[in-house]
Parts: structure tokens; C-alpha cells; sequence
């Protein structure tokens, strides 16, 4: 593989990544401001 | 570059940000998330659910004396989400058919009941925007807005409810005292095992500022200051606060109980016997120079047997 594709590819992986996790986290950021105690401790893991 | 190892860097990276994000999602997404089913919904305080007058509504009706007609100006009731079953209840026992009106999820304007849940409705009735809130007692800053817009609140305590603590159902501890509850929201106690549970980090959850929960927690703890949070608590036990109503109206397939309080388990009965020691007064609130004929009429119906018959019947302890 050249390594020109090579960066290419990997740009576009992070970028991917990256974009993925913002859109998680911010989701996540909105549901934790919304969410209900009950199911907060409900769901907890043990 | 060897395409393989190419190939393999690009799998790596893409698989660090998969785990990266599964873990978030199983670490806080999943908790944040809602997992109620439709069913479970059913059960839950919804606005549809105690819908005055609707079919198959689950708010109360009494027999009542007080009955408003068409022609009446009738108050405008607000308040609580937790206390939704009670005005809906009052309207439903005394307001006339077609006096509330909700569309699309949410009550139309000129609706003689509406929702803004605690933080606003205090708001709506120091602004004149609703004529009687059903709240727990105001905050601070929520006493300092009425103050701020000329308006005089008017509290008048029509029940009582218990302020509960609530766990994991699989969490050992059933009970802590009320030093114990206090000591861990002031950092006191950092590990379930210093209070005979298991030996697992302690994460306090706290509410909305302003919130009824919140306004009775800062009450409770007598001054003190709370943590708001631990760092990495996320990954602990989790303990917060409610009001039972609120608990015990929500059933779910994964559930929370709530602690016993000085060795008094916060039931219906030991609430109203005043056995369990957290129990909180809620109020019909209005403003003082409100002299509308209706709404002294309907806090005087609030305070007679009728009312306060009503209030028992929607699961609430009668304040009289």
C-alpha cells in the first residue's frame, strides 16, 4: 500500500472515531441531564 | 509499508475506538437511557395516565361538595411532577368536563391544568401565570424570584409524603440512620463497606437545583454541605433520593428500594402513623394577594374532609 493511502485511510478512521465518540458522548451527556433517578440506580451494574 | 501491516494499523485503530465507545455506552449511556417498555410505561406518572376525565383515567375522583361550572373562572392548577395524580385528581373531582384540554403530549394553553414540573411552576405562580402550584416547599432562589417580582407566597400544607433514599435492589444495605445518610453526602463515608455493604465505592447522586427533592435533601442535611459527585464514581454504588410516590408509581422489570431510616422501613402506614422519621409536608401554594373567590374556595376545599379524603385516595398521607 502506498503510504499516502495509507495516512489517507487512517485519517479517515480517526475521523470516523472521533466523530463517533463526540456523537456518544454528547448523546450520553443529554440522556444523563433527562434521565430519571430511579432508572440511574436501576440499571446499575453488579 | 506492507499492505498486511497496513491493513493491520487501520483494524487496530478502529478497534480502539470501538472499545472506546462500547465502554462508554455500557459505563453511562446504558444507565442514562430509559430501559422502560411500553408496559412499563403504563404504570408509570404520565401526563396521559391521570388525564382528568379522559377514559380509563387513573386519577381519583370523590364525592365533593365544591363543584365548578362552565360559567366559573376556574383556578389554573400547576405543580409537581410527583404530585401531577393530585391536582389532576382535584380537577377531576371538581372542575367541569372540557376544562382541560391537552393536545399533542402536552396541555393546551387555557387549560385549567398545566405542568412545568417544580422549577417552573414556582416560577408560573409568582408570575400570575398559574393560580395554585402543588409543590414541596420552595427553595431559596425560588422564594427570592417571588420576592423579586412583588409576589408573596402563600404555603398551605394539604399532605405529607415520604422523603426516601433509594438503592440498587441487589445493593445488601436495607437500612442506614439519618447521621449515616448525612455522612455520606458529605463525604463522610467513601465505601459501602464502612456501612456494612459491600466493598465498592459510594456515589452519591444529587438533583436538579430548585428541584422538590433537592429543596428537602438541603433541608435535611441541616446545613451542611453536600458533595456533588465523586471523581470516577460512575464506577461505584449509587444511592440518591426521592419521594416514595414518586418510587413506588414507577415499577419497572429492574427496580431500587428504598433504606429503612432509623430502622423504620418508609411504608405507607409508617408514614402516615408518623413512625418513619423523613416525612415532608407538600403544599397547595398561591400567591397571597390572590384574592380570587375560586381559589380560596378550592384551598378551603383542599383542607376539608373531601380533600383530604381525596389526597388518601391517590396514595398520599392526609395532612388533618
Amino acid at each position: 500500500m502506498r503510504e499516502r493511502t495509507f495516512y489517507i485511510l487512517l485519517a479517515a478512521v480517526v475521523a470516523l472515531g472521533v466523530t463517533v465518540t463526540a456523537a456518544l458522548a454528547a448523546y450520553t451527556a443529554y440522556e444523563y441531564e433527562n434521565c430519571s433517578i430511579i432508572t440511574y440506580i436501576a440499571t446499575e451494574l453488579w | 509499508m506492507k499492505k498486511s501491516a497496513a491493513i493491520a494499523v487501520l483494524f487496530l485503530v478502529a478497534a480502539i475506538f470501538l472499545s472506546l465507545n462500547v465502554s462508554i455506552y455500557a459505563l453511562f449511556t446504558r444507565r442514562a437511557v430509559d430501559e422502560m417498555t411500553v408496559e412499563e410505561r403504563k404504570n408509570a406518572i404520565s401526563l396521559e395516565d391521570y388525564l382528568p376525565f379522559a377514559d380509563g383515567t387513573r386519577a381519583v375522583t370523590v364525592k365533593s361538595s365544591l363543584r365548578f361550572s362552565d360559567g366559573d373562572r376556574l383556578p389554573v392548577l400547576d405543580g409537581a411532577s410527583a404530585l401531577y395524580p393530585i391536582y389532576a385528581s382535584v380537577a377531576a373531582s371538581v372542575y367541569p368536563e372540557g376544562s382541560v384540554t391537552f393536545e399533542n403530549g402536552a396541555f393546551a394553553d387555557g387549560s385549567a391544568v398545566q405542568f412545568r414540573n417544580t422549577l417552573r411552576a414556582y416560577r408560573a405562580v409568582a408570575d400570575g401565570d398559574a393560580d395554585i402550584v402543588f409543590c414541596a416547599a420552595p427553595s431559596k432562589e425560588q422564594r427570592e424570584y417571588a420576592a423579586s417580582v412583588g409576589a408573596e407566597l402563600e404555603l398551605i400544607p394539604i399532605g405529607r409524603e415520604g422523603f426516601v433514599f433509594i438503592v440498587n435492589e441487589n445493593n445488601p444495605v436495607n437500612g442506614l440512620t439519618a447521621e449515616q445518610l448525612r455522612g455520606i453526602y458529605t463525604g463522610k463515608y467513601k465505601n459501602w463497606s464502612e456501612l456494612g455493604g459491600p466493598d465498592r465505592m459510594i456515589d452519591p447522586k444529587t438533583r436538579l437545583a430548585g428541584s422538590g427533592s433537592q429543596t428537602v435533601m438541603e433541608h435535611f442535611m441541616n446545613g451542611e454541605p453536600m458533595i456533588t459527585g465523586r471523581a470516577f464514581g460512575f464506577l461505584g454504588v449509587s444511592i440518591g433520593y426521592s419521594f416514595r410516590f414518586y418510587v413506588e408509581a414507577v415499577p419497572r422489570e429492574h427496580t431500587v428500594k428504598m433504606l429503612a431510616v432509623d430502622g423504620v422501613s418508609p411504608t405507607a402506614e409508617n408514614i402516615k402513623n408518623g413512625k418513619y422519621p423523613l416525612v415532608t409536608e407538600f403544599y397547595a401554594v398561591c400567591r397571597k394577594d390572590n384574592e380570587d373567590e375560586n381559589v380560596r374556595r378550592l384551598l378551603d376545599w383542599l383542607l376539608s374532609d373531601e380533600g383530604q379524603e381525596l389526597i388518601e385516595a391517590v396514595g398520599y398521607a392526609r395532612i388533618k
